[in-house]
């Protein structure tokens, strides 16, 4: 009886050390591929957290990894969103990051390629002065609509409603240049 | 202001707080989504937001106490295989990530970023140097640095061939003091190209984005222990690096050697500060320096001219009595154009803006209501808040500047100048638009027929919690007046849509700190909603109901 508990104890801090191994190794590329897609830490968080749960359901069934390498983990974290993105009936064309042509190279990154970091710019800078101001402040800055009003010298509404106009023609010169 | 402006800010705010924005549903409202999309990819452009210290662990332990949760309990044997399973599924992983993945760099990246994201703001001397193939170094530049997390930056080179050029770009504009010119040249702040060699920011995104990194070995440079690694970029030379070991955070840079030439980059000083000081950050144009602003106003000689700029021939009165005309303008961006009058015995100045309509007229917060032949009109005296036409130039906050401001089906008008509210009201009245109503004060308007009570303690928390970043809306008037009207339609709360809609609202007094907004439809049970700033009188204190007039 004492051996059993002891073996079973040793067995599950193995299993812990290797659980702690593997997300030493590989948590950061994982977490920047998913938030990369989410953009918030909260869910980019939770969705790194369900990848390896489902990774590990997945070999414990008798599977192996299609591809030896993070390419496994990442295309698990992209099931896991896409079938988020299903549960919130996301239908018809439209502009993600995985959805537009940066889909072949990004899949396999966590970081924009010089190429698509210049396609958004240029789509900014296509934007007028106001614009591309308010886009740079509430989005890219993070100010809040207060902030970016005091800046800008505008009403809470009038910045709601700039921003609002503003990613509407970026989202129209995306769709032309991509 | 409807619904989806209000959506698509909360989705950004939600982002921007690095939280779940909330759940949508993507089919009823396509547009809306795109947009969701479009700030997602704009958002794509920053850093990502690396999780807490722990979280490597914390991760761990989440995980393990999740599978041993999911073994199932009842038979000890199955549990027992699911275990082993575990363990080899996850060697099964561990090994072959192990194996095949280069970690090296992200550790590297990881320690540079963490120390990189407590710097709130730096300040440095930088020694760019030439150093030719025999070894010779040449001083290029000594540059002055300043630069904060918003990415705010100025920029003084202090010796060499450009010695008291001045780059800043302060966030909202960009611009560059050039000495040997005496010329200032406006820009805009974003996207801005190209800030200044070796930012810190950017030469850690290069080395997260590089092919390969190699640690070289250890030096002391400038009495500062460092360890020196080669990065080898995609689609360029290598080049070394050096990080302080003390502050994880890259103080050298040598590039390879390119036509017998190469260039050393160092911090010679590096203090971390708060934040850069506001003055260096203001714009103000230098005695005797011109200024080039090519992306905004461009004087026109006549009204064919402005037309070819703007696409419109503005609304002009035929004649503005005791004043002439003596420019037109046209600002280029936001497609507006300008008349400059000057008063005859040139003691008086007045400009008359015009622009097609962008959309739904929103006057000030800070500004009274008035009306113009009975459509609304922002009064502004003085001039506080540049809004809608009014932001073309640097009117608020201008000494005895005033404004009318108000738009109907062709065009968005403003009138502002060194002239009382009452001569501006004459002046538009040339417009032959009807009557122009100027509330003297509100206090004869100001009188709520139900008083609703306030406990300051609780608005104070309030104000604290919307500093933080929390309920946003309680910034926007109408807003807080929507959501007061619709309790009193439904006070054992709102499901779904609010029954006040944004159409429903008017807003017929505001001063910045009072305000009355007037309820149409059959629906409410409330006419008017009294509002005041009670805990702070700008335009970041929250809005508070103080009383209301029942239909």
């Amino acid at each position: 009886m004492m051996e059993g508990k002891r073996l079973k104890k040793t067995k599950e801090e193995g299993e812990f050390k290797a659980i702690e191994k593997l997300c030493a190794q590989t948590w950061e590329p994982l977490y920047r591929y998913v938030y990369f897609r989410v953009q918030n830490r909260e869910e980019a968080e939770d969705i790194t957290q369900e990848t390896y749960l489902k990774a590990i359901d997945y070999l414990k069934k008798g599977n192996l990894p299609v591809k030896s390498d993070l390419a496994f983990l990442k295309k698990v974290s992209l099931n896991l969103l896409r079938d988020k993105w299903r549960k919130g009936k996301r239908q018809g064309v439209f502009l993600s990051i995985d959805d537009i042509k940066f889909q072949e190279t990004a899949a396999e990154d966590s970081a924009l390629t010089n190429e698509q970091r210049e396609i958004i710019t240029d789509a900014l800078s296509k934007l007028g002065n106001d614009q591309r101001l308010v886009i740079e402040l509430r989005i890219i800055k993070g100010y809040s609509v207060a902030e970016t009003g005091k800046i800008m010298k505008r009403t809470s509404g009038a910045v709601r409603i700039l921003q609002y106009r503003a990613l509407k023609a970026l989202n129209g010169i995306l769709r032309k240049e991509l | 202001m409807g619904k989806d402006e209000r959506k698509l800010s909360v989705y950004i705010d939600r982002l921007n707080a690095e939280k779940k924005p909330p759940q949508f549903d993507a089919s009823d409202n396509e547009e809306l989504a795109d947009l969701m999309d479009t700030v997602r990819l704009v958002r794509s452009l920053k850093r990502p937001e690396i999780p807490e210290e722990g979280y490597e662990k914390r991760l761990a332990e989440n995980i393990a106490s999740r599978l041993k949760a999911q073994k199932p309990v009842r038979i000890r044997k199955r549990k027992w295989q699911a275990g082993f399973a575990a363990i080899a599924a996850v060697m099964i992983l561990a090994l072959m990530l192990y194996v095949f993945i280069p970690f090296g760099n992200m550790n590297i990246v990881s320690a540079m970023e963490k120390a990189y994201g407590e710097v709130r703001a730096y300040h440095g001397i930088l020694l760019i140097q030439e150093i030719s193939q025999n070894g010779e170094s040449f001083t290029q530049a000594r540059v002055e640095v300043w630069r904060d997390k918003e990415g705010r930056y100025y920029v003084k080179q202090i010796e060499g061939y450009q010695s008291g050029l001045v780059t800043v770009n302060n966030g909202v504009f960009k611009w560059q003091l050039r000495p040997g010119e005496r010329k200032a040249y406006l820009f805009s702040a974003f996207p801005d190209p190209y800030s200044y060699a070796f930012e810190l920011g950017n030469e850690i995104d290069n080395v997260r984005n590089a092919i390969e990194t190699k640690f070289l070995g250890k030096e002391i440079i400038n009495g500062r222990e460092t360890d020196i690694l080669e990065v080898i970029p995609e689609g360029g030379s290598p080049y070394k690096l050096w990080i302080d070991k003390e502050t994880r955070l890259p103080l050298q840079k040598q590039t390879a050697m390119q036509n017998a030439l190469q260039y050393k980059v160092s911090y010679i000083e590096i203090n971390f500060e708060d934040l850069i000081p506001e003055k260096i950050l203001e714009y103000s144009l230098p005695e005797g320096y011109v200024e080039v602003d090519n992306d905004h106003e461009q004087i026109v000689n006549n009204m064919e001219e402005a037309f070819e700029l703007a696409g419109f021939y503005p609304d002009i009165p035929e004649e503005i009595e005791g004043y002439n005309l003596v420019s037109i303008s046209v600002d280029t961006a936001q497609k507006a154009v300008k008349l400059n009058y000057v008063s005859q015995d040139s003691t008086k100045r007045i400009t008359l803006m015009e622009k097609m309509p962008e959309g739904e007229f929103v006057a000030a917060s800070s500004a009274i209501t008035g009306k113009i032949g009975g459509i609304d009109a922002e009064i502004q005296s003085p001039v506080s808040d540049g809004a809608g036409i009014l932001g073309t130039g640097p009117y608020a906050g201008m000494t005895g500047m005033n404004s009318i401001r108000w738009q109907n089906e062709n065009y968005e008008y403003a009138i502002v100048g060194n002239v009382s509210i009452d001569e501006i009201a004459e002046i538009v009245g040339c417009f032959k638009l009807g009557d122009v109503e100027i509330p003297k004060n509100g206090t004869d308007l100001f009188k709520p027929q139900v008083e609703v009570p306030v406990d300051m303690e609780v608005e104070e928390n309030e104000q604290k919690s919307v500093d933080a970043g929390h309920s946003p809306w309680r910034l926007d008037h109408e807003f807080v007046a929507q959501v007061f009207a619709s309790l009193m339609v439904s006070p054992e709360g709102i499901v779904g849509d609010y029954p006040i809609t944004g159409d429903q609202l008017t807003t017929i007094y505001n001063t910045g700190t009072e305000a009355i907004v007037e309820i149409s439809g059959e629906v409410t049970v409330v006419r008017r909603v009294y509002l005041k700033r009670l805990v702070r009188q700008d335009p970041t204190g929250i809005w508070t109901v103080v009383g209301y007039d029942p239909v």
